[in-house]
């Protein structure tokens, strides 16, 4: 046996970030460990990363190029499975237009910067990610109000921490990790929870507020009416810095506090000394997670958070919700060449007049695409390259998905394993792991790092993804747009900080040079170099230019019609902290800690269907039936129940897989109207249901 | 150092259970063996692990003379001389001794002696997020499981 050689790489096990020191062994990684000199996360790595090996060396792990033949899955070699892509994708131009082509990605996993560059260069405007309703539309809504993302400055010390709707030691690895988080908190900072569940930080926080699931835009109103009338605001930079406050504070009137309790479940009393204690407490930050955007209120919401930094004096302060300095490198947007899609092809994005915020961040709302594809309108696409995604588990309205994705011409997919989605394609690409790549990671994050992933192993015949998209680029005649090799792109990447791939590999990260209160000089990237809370993007769009809350459209208050059959909330899309998404479950470390999908309910709601604890139950929507494995709960409301998302079930081996047994987006809905005005986010995570006892157990 | 032991400050444990997929990683555990294990009654979670206690029941319990504590303190048992009676898994009051039922033998945390012998921490405690993992003599946990019981106590004051 060799000697062992250790590889300092980044993880990307979830959108990644976390330093790596892998072993390698005889060509193979034989463990992997948390690096102690990660700037990010100092040493930790939770169980997804730790399993890495688990992933990569899977039995069922598809390590070669298919293509689907008359009696099932064939091995091709990977000029073959390209051609067939190239082939179909130039028939598909020539009858309808790239347009009709849709190029689609999951969940964040940095390469949508390679993604972006082939389907721009292609002339798709139709883009399908999850951004519509994670991040990118947090994002486009921060970019509208305030010109950037702000982050939590958790290395200064934050004296008041609001962690709304998120739970960073178990999920939500953007730009932060628990680890930084914790450190903050440990150093005797206020901790504010808004969870509709009692988890751990609800449990220890200083207050807790427990709303009810989908209200939170109601909830910042809420925060913003005791802060405006309590004087809680800082005037200064209110009347230096913030566009249209008194239009603000005229619709923050709009929601007195008694409605804002009654819509929110939320004692007055307790608002009140929430907004209090974040508006007095400085420096405060102010933590967003994802189910604030799983509604119609996706960017209402956003921007009224961004308002609660703006007016509270907390934007681009050391300790507050800040604007990180990138590292000098290429930019996303620009090595994307998002400019390079004309003003023509840019006009037939599927949904674009409508949801003109997903639009000005180049995506689409799943539904335009499932629609063009199942009705041909506005027109037909004809053909997907999907990257990275399971939507057949992790869409809204999973019958649909499943539909249209059969229906479609042709589907060639880019995945590990033979997922749902994967086995419904045509052609399937063999994805590498981040343990077999080199890559420029956490590129797209705001958190002013680049860190560097390094391949530390080959297996079989996958390839990067970024790769992948390289070499279909050249193949479709992008030839002079592209590299040799990924590593000459990186290059291109890393150009701007005079390092070569090789220097970068050796420092291991690249940091931005902070700086703060970056308003006082050039005042805020938007129209009026203010924060918009009254915006003038939305305004010239002909859309309300001021937040509100709208009620979710199935709920108990907008539809009482519907209590009689489905008489509970259900808070969609729990997240747990051994799988991402719809990734994991076929590993066997992991699945070990949660063998079953789980549904919590609180006991005495149990107790009135007859539920123990570990039962089987159905959970009944208006649009379907699944079953889950009942957990009680009495750190949730008796009228919510909670239930997990992106189940599926490898070990059911026909190409189903158990699709559609456990899978939340069975029951949730994605029409149009239900989805959010201008970001088109669907909601993953409001609806109405009942449950009952399976009968087999 | 004095003899060594493992605490996990249980108040800070929130389930994230990297202990544990760190440690089957470093022994190349099978599923079903779980030398440390995060039980969860959310907002309260429980570690389950070997506390490498000074005065060992298990240790006293095995009548094969299978399980030693080293000058260290280390608890560990020898699967030559264990003939699989489960005599220590009953006696153990942490419920943290695992059976293997392929081999027949009884197996536990060895608090990654190989990794102390090379300055390394445990696995289970070099990952952990909010650094709830305590090992050392009875001194440093003593001081580290003091301050964080402070926290706690200025926290709810």
């Amino acid at each position: 046996m060799d000697e062992i050689k250790k590889v300092r790489t980044t993880c990307r096990s979830c959108h990644g970030g976390c330093g790596v020191i892998a072993h390698v062994q005889d060509g193979k990684v034989i463990k992997v460990e948390g690096d102690p000199e990660s700037p990010i996360s100092r040493g930790t790595l939770c169980s997804k990363g730790l399993a890495i090996t688990q992933l990569a060396y899977h039995p069922e792990r598809i390590l070669y190029p298919m293509k689907k033949a008359n009696n099932g899955w064939e091995r091709v070699s990977w000029d073959e499975a390209l051609d067939i892509i190239c082939e179909k994708f130039n028939q598909v131009i020539q009858e309808y237009g790239p347009e009709s082509i849709v190029i689609g990605q999951g969940t964040g996993r940095d390469y949508e910067s390679f993604l972006y560059r082939f389907a721009n260069l292609l002339g798709t405007p139709n883009v399908l990610t999850a951004g519509h309703m994670c991040y990118v539309s947090r994002l486009g809504a921060t970019l509208i109000t305030c010109g950037n993302l702000p982050v939590c400055d958790y290395e200064e010390d934050p004296r008041c921490i609001v962690m709304w709707g998120c739970r960073p030691q178990w999920t939500n690895p953007d730009e932060y990790k628990a680890e930084s988080f914790w450190r903050a908190f440990k150093k005797g900072s206020k901790l504010i929870v808004i969870d509709p569940r009692k988890g751990f930080l609800a449990d220890r926080a200083d207050l807790w507020l427990q709303l009810r699931p989908g209200t939170d835009a109601a909830l910042a109103m809420g925060f913003l009416s005791v802060i405006i009338e309590e004087g809680l605001f800082d005037s200064a930079f209110v009347e230096e810095h913030v566009h249209g406050w008194d239009a603000f504070q005229e619709r923050v009137k709009e929601y007195p506090l008694d409605w804002v309790s009654e819509t929110t479940w939320v004692e007055q009393d307790l608002i009140q000394q929430a907004a209090r204690m974040y508006a007095t407490t400085k420096p405060a930050a102010l933590h967003w997670g994802v189910p604030t955007e799983q509604t119609l209120n996706c960017t209402d919401c956003t921007r009224l958070m961004t308002g609660l930094m703006a007016v509270t004096g907390n934007l681009d302060i050391p300790g507050g919700n800040v604007f990180f300095v990138p590292p000098p490198v290429r930019v996303v947007s620009e090595f994307a060449r998002h400019k390079d899609l004309s003003r023509e092809q840019r006009a037939k994005r599927l949904g674009g007049e409508r949801f003109k915020l997903a639009s000005r961040v180049a995506l689409i709302s799943p539904k335009t695409a499932w629609d063009a594809i199942l009705t041909g309108k506005p027109y037909p696409l004809k053909a997907a390259l999907l990257c990275g995604t399971n939507p057949v588990v992790t869409r809204a309205n999973a019958t649909e998905v499943y539909k249209a994705l059969k229906k479609i011409d042709f589907l060639a997919v880019i995945d590990f394993f033979l997922t749902p989605t994967a086995e419904l394609g045509d052609v399937f690409l063999p994805a590498a792991t981040w343990l077999e790549q080199n890559y420029v990671g956490d590129f797209w994050k705001r958190h002013g790092y680049v860190l560097a992933r390094q391949k530390a192993v080959e297996i079989g015949e996958c390839w990067q993804d970024h790769k992948i998209f390289q070499e279909l680029g050249k193949k479709m005649g992008q030839g002079e747009h592209w590299w040799d090799t990924v590593v000459d792109a990186l290059e291109y990447i890393l150009e701007p900080s005079g390092l070569t791939w090789d220097e970068f590999v050796k420092q291991g990260y690249l940091k931005g040079e902070m700086e703060y209160r970056k308003h006082e000089q050039k005042g805020f990237s938007t129209p009026t170099g203010k924060v918009e809370l009254y915006s003038t993007i939305l305004d010239k769009w002909g859309r309300d230019p001021l937040p509100r809350y709208q009620e979710i459209p199935e709920s108990p208050v907008s539809r009482p019609d519907l209590l009689d059959r489905y008489p509970y909330i259900l808070n969609a899309g729990l997240r747990t902290p051994t799988y991402f998404h719809s990734a994991n479950r076929n590993q066997p470390w992991l699945r070990e800690i949660r063998p079953h999908p789980i549904v919590e309910i609180h006991p005495e709601t149990a107790k009135k269907h007859g539920i123990e604890e570990e039962q089987w139950v159905y959970i009944e929507s208006p649009r379907g039936r699944i079953r889950q494995r009942a957990k009680l709960n009495d750190g949730i409301d008796p009228r919510v129940i909670v239930a997990e998302h992106a189940w599926w079930f490898p070990e059911i081996k026909d190409p189903g897989h158990g699709w559609d047994i456990a899978n939340v987006n069975l029951l949730t809905d994605n029409t149009l109207d239900a989805s959010g005005p201008v970001m088109g986010s669907t909601n993953l995570r409001v609806l109405l249901c009942n449950i009952s006892p399976c009968e087999d157990q | 150092m004095g003899k060594i032991s493992l605490l996990v400050y249980e108040q800070e444990c929130m389930g994230c259970h990297a202990c544990e997929i760190a440690c089957k990683q470093e022994h190349q555990l099978d599923v079903g063996l779980l030398f440390i294990k995060v039980i969860e009654r959310s907002p309260v979670y429980i570690p389950i692990y070997c506390h490498h206690c000074s005065d060992p029941p298990c240790m006293d319990a095995c009548p094969m003379e299978a399980i030693s504590q080293n000058e260290m303190g280390i608890v560990r048992v020898d699967g030559e001389l264990c003939d699989g009676c489960k005599t220590c898994v009953e006696a153990c009051p942490y419920g943290a001794i695992q059976f293997d039922d392929d081999r027949q033998v009884a197996l536990m945390c060895d608090l990654c002696y190989e990794r102390l012998e090379n300055r390394m921490e445990p696995a289970c405690s070099a990952v952990c997020p909010t650094r709830c993992i305590l090992w050392g003599d009875e001194e440093t946990i003593a001081r580290q499981t003091d301050q964080r019981r402070l926290f706690w106590q200025e926290k709810s004051a």
